[in-house]
Protein backbone atom coordinates (compact mmCIF):
# COMPACT_ATOMS: atom_id res chain seq x y z
CA UNK A 1 0.00 0.00 0.00
CA UNK A 2 1.66 3.58 -1.12
CA UNK A 3 0.54 5.63 1.28
CA UNK A 4 2.44 8.58 2.27
CA UNK A 5 0.64 10.91 3.94
CA UNK A 6 2.17 14.47 4.34
CA UNK A 7 1.84 15.69 8.16
CA UNK A 8 -0.23 18.24 8.83
CA UNK A 9 2.68 21.04 9.48
CA UNK A 10 2.48 21.65 13.37
CA UNK A 11 2.13 25.23 13.45
CA UNK A 12 3.73 26.80 16.93
CA UNK A 13 1.52 29.81 16.88
CA UNK A 14 -1.34 27.67 16.86
CA UNK A 15 -0.41 24.77 18.77
CA UNK A 16 -0.06 27.64 21.98
CA UNK A 17 -3.21 29.06 21.23
CA UNK A 18 -5.05 25.62 21.23
CA UNK A 19 -3.26 24.61 24.51
CA UNK A 20 -4.35 27.90 26.21
CA UNK A 21 -7.84 27.40 25.27
CA UNK A 22 -7.73 23.69 26.50
CA UNK A 23 -6.60 24.61 29.40
CA UNK A 24 -8.84 27.64 30.10
CA UNK A 25 -11.57 25.11 29.57
CA UNK A 26 -10.35 22.92 31.41
CA UNK A 27 -10.14 25.08 34.35
CA UNK A 28 -13.51 26.20 33.80
CA UNK A 29 -15.32 23.36 33.38
CA UNK A 30 -12.99 21.84 36.66
CA UNK A 31 -14.10 24.61 38.38
CA UNK A 32 -17.82 25.18 37.62
CA UNK A 33 -20.54 22.55 37.61
CA UNK A 34 -21.95 23.15 34.67
CA UNK A 35 -25.64 21.78 36.32
CA UNK A 36 -25.03 24.67 38.65
CA UNK A 37 -22.81 27.61 37.33
CA UNK A 38 -25.78 28.38 34.39
CA UNK A 39 -22.53 29.84 32.92
CA UNK A 40 -22.41 27.28 30.31
CA UNK A 41 -23.54 27.34 26.37
CA UNK A 42 -26.72 25.29 26.13
CA UNK A 43 -26.88 22.59 23.28
CA UNK A 44 -28.85 24.62 20.51
CA UNK A 45 -30.55 21.00 19.14
CA UNK A 46 -31.76 20.38 22.24
CA UNK A 47 -33.45 24.00 22.67
CA UNK A 48 -35.08 23.75 19.60
CA UNK A 49 -36.13 20.06 18.98
CA UNK A 50 -36.44 19.34 22.55
CA UNK A 51 -34.06 16.13 21.59
CA UNK A 52 -30.63 15.33 23.26
CA UNK A 53 -27.89 15.53 20.92
CA UNK A 54 -24.78 13.04 20.55
CA UNK A 55 -22.74 15.67 22.48
CA UNK A 56 -25.08 16.62 25.14
CA UNK A 57 -24.18 16.16 28.49
CA UNK A 58 -20.11 16.50 28.08
CA UNK A 59 -19.85 19.15 29.75
CA UNK A 60 -21.64 17.35 32.74
CA UNK A 61 -19.09 14.42 31.86
CA UNK A 62 -16.17 15.52 31.64
CA UNK A 63 -16.91 17.91 34.87
CA UNK A 64 -17.35 14.37 37.03
CA UNK A 65 -14.39 12.96 35.15
CA UNK A 66 -11.93 15.91 36.08
CA UNK A 67 -13.07 14.80 39.97
CA UNK A 68 -12.70 11.29 39.02
CA UNK A 69 -16.29 10.40 39.64
CA UNK A 70 -16.42 7.73 36.74
CA UNK A 71 -19.67 6.51 37.46
CA UNK A 72 -22.05 9.72 37.18
CA UNK A 73 -19.64 10.90 34.43
CA UNK A 74 -20.90 7.72 32.77
CA UNK A 75 -24.24 8.58 32.96
CA UNK A 76 -24.59 11.66 31.93
CA UNK A 77 -22.63 10.37 28.51
CA UNK A 78 -21.24 7.53 28.49
CA UNK A 79 -20.52 7.86 24.60
CA UNK A 80 -17.56 11.12 25.29
CA UNK A 81 -15.50 9.15 27.83
CA UNK A 82 -15.02 6.51 25.18
CA UNK A 83 -14.38 9.25 22.33
CA UNK A 84 -12.03 11.22 24.78
CA UNK A 85 -9.40 8.86 24.79
CA UNK A 86 -9.99 8.13 20.63
CA UNK A 87 -9.63 12.40 20.15
CA UNK A 88 -6.30 12.18 22.09
CA UNK A 89 -4.83 9.48 20.16
CA UNK A 90 -6.19 11.08 16.83
CA UNK A 91 -4.34 14.38 17.96
CA UNK A 92 -1.31 12.35 18.35
CA UNK A 93 -1.12 10.42 15.36
CA UNK A 94 -2.42 13.97 13.64
CA UNK A 95 0.00 15.88 14.90
CA UNK A 96 2.46 14.86 16.47
CA UNK A 97 3.92 12.70 13.57
CA UNK A 98 2.21 9.69 15.24
CA UNK A 99 1.10 8.46 12.18
CA UNK A 100 4.42 7.92 10.87
CA UNK A 101 5.76 5.90 13.94
CA UNK A 102 2.35 3.91 14.07
CA UNK A 103 1.01 3.51 10.55
CA UNK A 104 -0.41 0.37 11.18
CA UNK A 105 -2.35 1.77 14.23
CA UNK A 106 -3.67 5.08 12.29
CA UNK A 107 -4.73 2.67 9.45
CA UNK A 108 -6.64 0.16 11.77
CA UNK A 109 -8.21 3.40 14.22
CA UNK A 110 -8.36 6.03 11.66
CA UNK A 111 -8.87 4.21 8.52
CA UNK A 112 -12.41 4.53 6.01
CA UNK A 113 -13.59 1.59 7.85
CA UNK A 114 -12.92 3.03 11.72
CA UNK A 115 -14.40 6.16 10.18
CA UNK A 116 -17.75 4.19 9.38
CA UNK A 117 -17.85 2.74 12.72
CA UNK A 118 -17.40 5.25 14.75
CA UNK A 119 -19.73 7.43 12.58
CA UNK A 120 -22.33 4.67 13.08
CA UNK A 121 -21.76 4.35 16.91
CA UNK A 122 -22.71 8.36 17.55
CA UNK A 123 -25.89 7.50 15.70
CA UNK A 124 -26.78 4.86 17.29
CA UNK A 125 -25.84 6.48 20.76
CA UNK A 126 -27.80 9.41 19.43
CA UNK A 127 -31.44 7.86 18.86
CA UNK A 128 -30.68 5.37 21.80
CA UNK A 129 -30.68 8.03 24.16
CA UNK A 130 -33.67 9.81 22.85
CA UNK A 131 -35.84 6.39 22.74
CA UNK B 1 15.33 15.58 5.19
CA UNK B 2 13.83 18.81 4.83
CA UNK B 3 10.38 19.71 4.04
CA UNK B 4 10.36 22.40 1.39
CA UNK B 5 7.65 24.91 0.17
CA UNK B 6 7.52 26.55 -3.24
CA UNK B 7 5.78 29.11 -4.72
CA UNK B 8 3.73 27.63 -7.64
CA UNK B 9 3.32 29.76 -10.86
CA UNK B 10 0.02 31.62 -9.82
CA UNK B 11 2.38 32.99 -6.73
CA UNK B 12 0.78 30.43 -4.19
CA UNK B 13 2.34 28.75 -1.56
CA UNK B 14 2.74 25.11 -1.59
CA UNK B 15 3.65 23.01 1.09
CA UNK B 16 5.53 20.64 2.56
CA UNK B 17 7.05 18.44 0.62
CA UNK B 18 10.33 16.16 0.45
CA UNK B 19 12.30 16.85 -2.46
CA UNK B 20 10.87 13.79 -3.91
CA UNK B 21 7.54 14.74 -3.71
CA UNK B 22 8.93 18.22 -5.19
CA UNK B 23 10.02 16.12 -8.06
CA UNK B 24 6.45 14.95 -8.52
CA UNK B 25 5.41 18.63 -8.04
CA UNK B 26 6.94 19.71 -11.35
CA UNK B 27 8.85 22.54 -10.00
CA UNK B 28 11.54 24.42 -12.09
CA UNK B 29 14.54 25.29 -11.66
CA UNK B 30 13.45 29.10 -10.99
CA UNK B 31 10.71 28.15 -8.49
CA UNK B 32 11.08 29.89 -5.63
CA UNK B 33 11.60 27.15 -2.40
CA UNK B 34 12.13 27.55 1.57
CA UNK B 35 12.44 25.15 4.28
CA UNK B 36 12.98 25.25 7.86
CA UNK B 37 16.60 27.58 9.13
CA UNK B 38 16.54 29.30 5.53
CA UNK B 39 16.51 33.19 5.62
CA UNK B 40 14.83 33.74 2.52
CA UNK B 41 12.67 32.05 -0.83
CA UNK B 42 15.57 30.82 -3.31
CA UNK B 43 15.61 29.16 -6.39
CA UNK B 44 15.26 25.34 -6.30
CA UNK B 45 18.61 24.75 -8.44
CA UNK B 46 20.94 27.00 -5.71
CA UNK B 47 19.79 24.33 -3.18
CA UNK B 48 22.57 21.57 -3.55
CA UNK B 49 19.87 18.97 -2.16
CA UNK B 50 17.61 19.80 -5.10
CA UNK B 51 19.95 20.59 -7.63
CA UNK B 52 19.80 16.70 -7.92
CA UNK B 53 16.53 16.65 -9.10
CA UNK B 54 17.36 18.68 -12.06
CA UNK B 55 20.46 16.44 -13.12
CA UNK B 56 18.49 12.91 -13.17
CA UNK B 57 15.99 13.40 -15.35
CA UNK B 58 16.14 15.97 -18.34
CA UNK B 59 13.04 16.51 -18.46
CA UNK B 60 13.29 19.44 -15.32
CA UNK B 61 15.61 21.36 -17.73
CA UNK B 62 12.47 21.71 -20.21
CA UNK B 63 10.40 24.48 -19.83
CA UNK B 64 6.74 22.85 -18.53
CA UNK B 65 4.17 22.07 -20.64
CA UNK B 66 0.84 24.72 -20.87
CA UNK B 67 -1.58 22.78 -18.75
CA UNK B 68 -4.97 23.04 -20.15
CA UNK B 69 -6.85 25.64 -18.24
CA UNK B 70 -9.27 22.81 -16.39
CA UNK B 71 -6.61 21.29 -14.52
CA UNK B 72 -5.04 23.44 -11.39
CA UNK B 73 -1.52 24.77 -12.49
CA UNK B 74 1.44 23.05 -10.96
CA UNK B 75 0.07 19.75 -10.60
CA UNK B 76 0.37 17.01 -13.65
CA UNK B 77 -3.11 15.74 -14.51
CA UNK B 78 -1.95 12.49 -15.70
CA UNK B 79 -2.27 9.26 -13.70
CA UNK B 80 1.69 8.00 -12.71
CA UNK B 81 2.94 5.67 -10.77
CA UNK B 82 5.46 7.68 -8.77
CA UNK B 83 3.13 9.88 -7.92
CA UNK B 84 2.66 9.78 -3.84
CA UNK B 85 -0.99 9.24 -2.76
CA UNK B 86 -2.15 12.96 -1.79
CA UNK B 87 -2.84 13.19 2.19
CA UNK B 88 -6.30 11.54 2.82
CA UNK B 89 -6.70 13.86 5.62
CA UNK B 90 -9.07 10.80 7.51
CA UNK B 91 -7.53 11.52 10.59
CA UNK B 92 -8.02 15.19 10.51
CA UNK B 93 -12.07 14.88 9.92
CA UNK B 94 -12.80 11.98 12.40
CA UNK B 95 -11.47 14.20 14.88
CA UNK B 96 -13.52 17.31 13.16
CA UNK B 97 -16.48 15.40 13.18
CA UNK B 98 -16.23 14.23 17.15
CA UNK B 99 -14.94 17.84 18.53
CA UNK B 100 -18.12 19.73 17.94
CA UNK B 101 -19.71 17.34 20.68
CA UNK B 102 -17.48 18.74 22.74
CA UNK B 103 -18.17 21.90 22.36
CA UNK B 104 -21.58 21.61 22.27
CA UNK B 105 -21.93 22.75 18.22
CA UNK B 106 -23.00 19.29 17.22
CA UNK B 107 -24.19 20.93 14.15
CA UNK B 108 -20.60 21.43 12.66
CA UNK B 109 -20.16 17.34 13.05
CA UNK B 110 -22.01 17.78 8.86
CA UNK B 111 -18.69 20.02 7.95
CA UNK B 112 -16.60 17.26 9.77
CA UNK B 113 -18.69 14.18 7.42
CA UNK B 114 -18.53 15.75 4.19
CA UNK B 115 -14.56 16.23 5.62
CA UNK B 116 -14.53 12.14 6.02
CA UNK B 117 -16.91 11.38 2.86
CA UNK B 118 -14.11 13.17 0.97
CA UNK B 119 -10.95 12.05 2.92
CA UNK B 120 -12.42 8.17 2.59
CA UNK B 121 -12.15 8.87 -1.82
CA UNK B 122 -8.45 10.16 -1.36
CA UNK B 123 -7.43 6.27 -1.67
CA UNK B 124 -10.04 4.31 -3.47
CA UNK B 125 -9.80 6.93 -6.38
CA UNK B 126 -5.67 6.67 -6.05
CA UNK B 127 -5.71 3.09 -6.18
CA UNK B 128 -7.80 3.27 -9.36
CA UNK B 129 -5.21 5.20 -10.40
CA UNK B 130 -7.49 8.56 -10.75
CA UNK B 131 -4.85 10.52 -9.77
CA UNK B 132 -6.78 13.76 -10.75
CA UNK B 133 -9.84 12.60 -8.44
CA UNK B 134 -7.53 11.39 -5.81
CA UNK B 135 -6.20 14.64 -5.48
CA UNK B 136 -9.43 16.82 -6.05
CA UNK B 137 -10.74 14.90 -3.18
CA UNK B 138 -8.03 15.62 -1.15
CA UNK B 139 -8.49 19.31 -1.71
CA UNK B 140 -11.91 18.93 -0.73
CA UNK B 141 -11.68 16.92 2.93
CA UNK B 142 -8.64 19.54 3.25
CA UNK B 143 -10.77 22.65 2.74
CA UNK B 144 -14.23 21.14 4.55
CA UNK B 145 -11.64 19.75 7.87
CA UNK B 146 -9.90 23.33 8.03
CA UNK B 147 -13.12 25.19 7.97
CA UNK B 148 -14.58 22.38 11.10
CA UNK B 149 -11.46 23.17 12.98
CA UNK B 150 -11.54 27.01 12.33
CA UNK B 151 -14.92 27.41 13.62
CA UNK B 152 -14.37 24.44 16.37
CA UNK B 153 -11.43 27.13 17.88
CA UNK B 154 -13.22 30.40 17.16
CA UNK B 155 -16.19 28.37 18.95
CA UNK B 156 -14.29 28.04 21.86
CA UNK B 157 -12.69 31.38 22.20
CA UNK B 158 -16.58 32.58 22.02
CA UNK B 159 -17.29 30.27 25.05
CA UNK B 160 -14.69 31.44 27.12
CA UNK B 161 -15.02 35.06 26.97
CA UNK B 162 -19.05 34.47 27.00
CA UNK B 163 -18.37 32.59 30.40
CA UNK B 164 -15.86 35.06 31.77
CA UNK B 165 -18.05 37.84 31.27
CA UNK B 166 -21.15 35.77 32.64
CA UNK B 167 -19.10 34.95 35.49
CA UNK B 168 -17.70 38.51 35.52
CA UNK B 169 -21.30 39.68 35.17
CA UNK B 170 -22.62 37.56 38.59
CA UNK B 171 -19.33 38.90 40.72
CA UNK B 172 -20.50 42.30 40.47
CA UNK B 173 -24.26 41.61 40.48
CA UNK B 174 -23.95 39.52 44.13
CA UNK B 175 -20.46 39.14 45.64
CA UNK B 176 -17.94 36.53 44.50
CA UNK B 177 -19.47 34.14 47.10
CA UNK B 178 -22.59 33.59 45.20
CA UNK B 179 -21.34 32.27 42.41
CA UNK B 180 -18.33 30.11 44.02
CA UNK B 181 -20.69 28.74 46.05
CA UNK B 182 -23.17 27.68 43.39
CA UNK B 183 -20.65 25.41 41.97
CA UNK B 184 -20.11 23.75 45.24
CA UNK B 185 -16.42 23.83 44.99
CA UNK B 186 -14.92 26.33 47.53
CA UNK B 187 -11.84 28.19 46.57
Amino acid sequence: MCSVDRDTKFNPVIGAVVSLLLAAAVFLLYRFDPEEAAVFPRCLFLVVTGYECPGCGTQRALHHLFHLELSSAFSENGLILFLLPYLLLGGYLAFFNGNRRFPGLARLLFGKRAAIIVVSLILLYWVARNL
Amino acid sequence: MNRYFYIDSEGKQKGTFTPEELKSENIKKETLVWTQGMSEWTRAADIPELSLLFEESRDFYSPQPVTPPAVRPGYGSAPSPQQPMPKSWLIESILATILPFLLCSCIFSLLGIIGIVNASKVESLYLRGDYAGSLEASNQAEKWTKIAMWIGIAWVILWIVAVILIIAFGVSMSGITDVFSGSGYEI
